[in-house]
């Protein structure tokens, strides 16, 4: 059982950009025009907390530290074996 | 010297695998060409013919149980491992999830859904549908998917709170709405030419509706869409047609004296229930001399009545009284074969499937032959 | 692929793990259809595909091993195991003109299975071989034909 084809989330452009280095690949900008706001899930209530870059871990609710990341929005293909 | 010819007891005594207390004899059959000089042991079809039967003891859908008799461990074995690893059947073979915000996991849920026989229609089952193979260049995927390849269906369920639940209702099936994910909720979605052969009573369907799948509570979702593939039980058990296949040997009980009276009833419980049973000593019986029943008229005595039915346990063994009045065995050439299906094909036509294809097997192995000494 | 439509059609969501456009391209079909449909018009792709599958069944399954003379040889079966090794060897060892016969499979992480035959003179371990698998067809049909009558005359004994 695998993730095929499983490639890593990136925001723009294909990640084979400067070839020849071994900087990072183009991560997906978080402060860009989209907001940069991601949403987690409160590991307390369950609500839905949108989070700026640098903000406090935190649910703005209750206030609980724990926040969980949010499934994925794609289609995942498994084998069933 | 002139070699005799085997007489019927001999014959009937080569057959049998003796069980003792501790120990079994005459294990490996002996009906080869010059195992026994004199004696003619080749292969000849219309001997076997002739030494050859099958008995039924029933058949249904789910279940088959019948008798090869007069066959070989090896012919035997064959057919029963063919059934389970090489007749093909219709499994899913790829979850696609969407979303699945259940408590299961994805790989878990995608196994589990694997695992669920389904039934459909026949004629679209063995004939119209083919086999999918996996292109070997990862780009051609999408073209790989045609109505006689693959079957595609899908799972959607959301669970939500039941507004017209009684008030301190606790039971979750009853508080909310698609509580429990069932395999009568798979929906079957036909493409192309798929609609003439699954329409119907012969739509691709699960054979056990009531096969749960996951529990959901309010607000979690299950989405996803699968794809079935044809493959064979040596790849994946999923793709088994059967749940098991298995053969026993005929149990043989020869009581060799008679045992009468309360040791009777005391060997009948040594025996699963109907095996032995007891009936009067006959007056005849009583009069004949040296027969053991001598004085013992309208006394009870143990019969064997129907040995199949024997675990051959050997509790009678165990007890001294019995030791020396019978004797336990199995019939080498007798096989109780049981075969239960999943569903997907009739219990009997599984077998007569497995004959077809050691057949198969054989001629194109033959060809392969001819093709190797060209 | 399934489902690409309607994940198409939603909104992508600002911050979202990932937008559509990004997914590999695997996952989103350039034909939105689910399935290639095998009409009347492409038939033939149909047809080609299966005639690739019988090319593919054409491989040499069977080999004679090295140090084979004609009354003693080795054969090594590809793709095949105990079912029909066993069988195989059983009603070759019926055949009186055979000395020996055994099979074996070497390794059980190789999907090979060896066959050793031995005959007496006036034969040769080919001609011993096809006959089993003739054989072998031979007694497939007897069992197959026995096994109709007998569920015949069952069904009709249960339903009388």
């Amino acid at each position: 059982m695998s993730r095929e084809q499983y490639q890593v989330p990136t925001g723009s452009g294909s990640p084979t950009i400067g070839t020849g280095s071994f900087s990072a690949p183009t991560a997906r900008d978080y402060t860009g025009d989209v907001g940069g706001v991601m949403y987690y899930m409160c590991g307390d209530c369950a609500v839905r907390v949108p989070l700026e870059k640098g903000a406090p871990i935190r649910c703005q609710k209750c206030g609980a530290r724990v926040l969980y990341k949010e499934r994925t929005k794609r289609m995942v293909q498994f084998e069933a074996r | 010297m002139p070699h005799k010819p085997p007489t019927k007891e001999e014959l009937e005594r080569r057959k049998i695998v003796g069980i003792r207390d501790e120990t079994i004899t005459d294990v490996s059959c002996s009906d080869f060409p010059g195992h026994y000089p004199g004696e003619d042991h080749s292969w000849d079809i219309d001997a076997f013919r002739r030494g050859f039967s099958v008995e039924f003891h029933q058949n249904d859908r789910f279940e088959a149980s019948f008798s090869l008799i007069g066959c070989d461990a090896s012919i035997a074995n064959a057919f029963r491992r063919i059934m389970i690893a090489d007749i093909p059947t219709l499994a899913i073979e790829n979850v696609f999830i969407n979303n699945n915000t259940s408590v299961i996991q994805d790989e878990v849920l995608a196994h589990r859904l694997g695992l669920i026989p389904f039934q459909g229609g026949h004629e679209g089952l063995h004939k119209f549908l083919k086999w999918w193979r996996k292109p070997t260049d990862e780009a051609q995927m999408n073209n790989s998917y045609y109505d006689f390849n693959t079957v595609s269906l899908k799972l959607e369920v959301q669970c939500e709170h039941n507004d017209k639940a009684a008030a301190g209702e606790t039971d979750p099936t009853k508080l909310y709405h698609h509580a429990h994910v069932y395999a009568r909720d798979i929906e079957f979605c036909p493409v192309g030419r798929q609609d003439r052969y699954f329409s119907g009573a012969d739509a691709i369907a699960p054979v056990n509706p009531d096969i749960l799948i996951a529990k959901l509570r309010p607000g979690q979702e299950i989405s996803l869409s699968m794809h079935m593939h044809k493959g064979v039980g040596s790849d994946h058990a999923k793709f088994s047609p059967v749940a098991t296949a298995s053969y026993r040997l005929m149990p043989v009980i020869d009581i060799t004296r008679p045992i009468l009276g309360d040791d009777a009833e005391k060997f009948a419980r040594c025996f699963p229930r109907g095996v032995i049973e007891l009936e009067k000593v006959t007056k005849k019986e009583a009069g004949q001399k040296g027969s053991g029943y001598e004085g013992h008229a309208g006394e009870l005595k143990a019969v064997v009545a129907d040995p199949m039915r024997d675990t051959v346990s050997r509790e009678c063994l165990r007890h001294d009284e019995f030791k020396d009045k019978v004797k336990l065995g199995r019939r080498r050439d007798h096989f109780i074969y049981l075969v239960e299906s999943t569903g997907q094909w009739e219990s009997d036509a599984i077998f007569i499937e497995a004959v077809a294809h050691l057949k198969k097997r054989a001629l194109d192995l033959e060809k392969q032959v001819k093709n190797m000494v060209r | 692929m399934p489902r690409a439509k309607t994940r198409k059609e939603e909104p992508v969501e600002a911050g979202s793990d990932t937008v559509m456009e990004e997914a590999p391209t695997s996952h989103q079909p350039e034909s939105r259809d689910d399935m290639s449909v095998d009409q009347d018009e492409n038939d033939e792709a149909g047809e080609a595909e299966e005639d690739e599958i019988e090319e593919e069944e054409e491989v040499q399954r069977v080999r004679l091993l090295p140090g084979s003379t004609p009354t003693a040889a080795s054969f090594e079966f590809l793709n095949e195991g105990h079912t029909l090794g066993n069988a195989l060897r059983y009603i070759i060892m019926k055949n009186p003109d055979v000395e020996f016969c055994a099979y074996a499979i070497p390794h059980p992480s190789e999907a090979k299975m060896n066959v050793r035959i031995q005959t007496f003179e006036g034969t040769t371990a080919i001609e011993a071989l096809e006959k089993g698998l003739r054989d072998v067809q031979d007694l497939c049909d007897v069992v197959s034909d026995k096994f109709i009558d007998a569920r015949e005359k069952f069904v009709a004994g249960a339903s009388s």
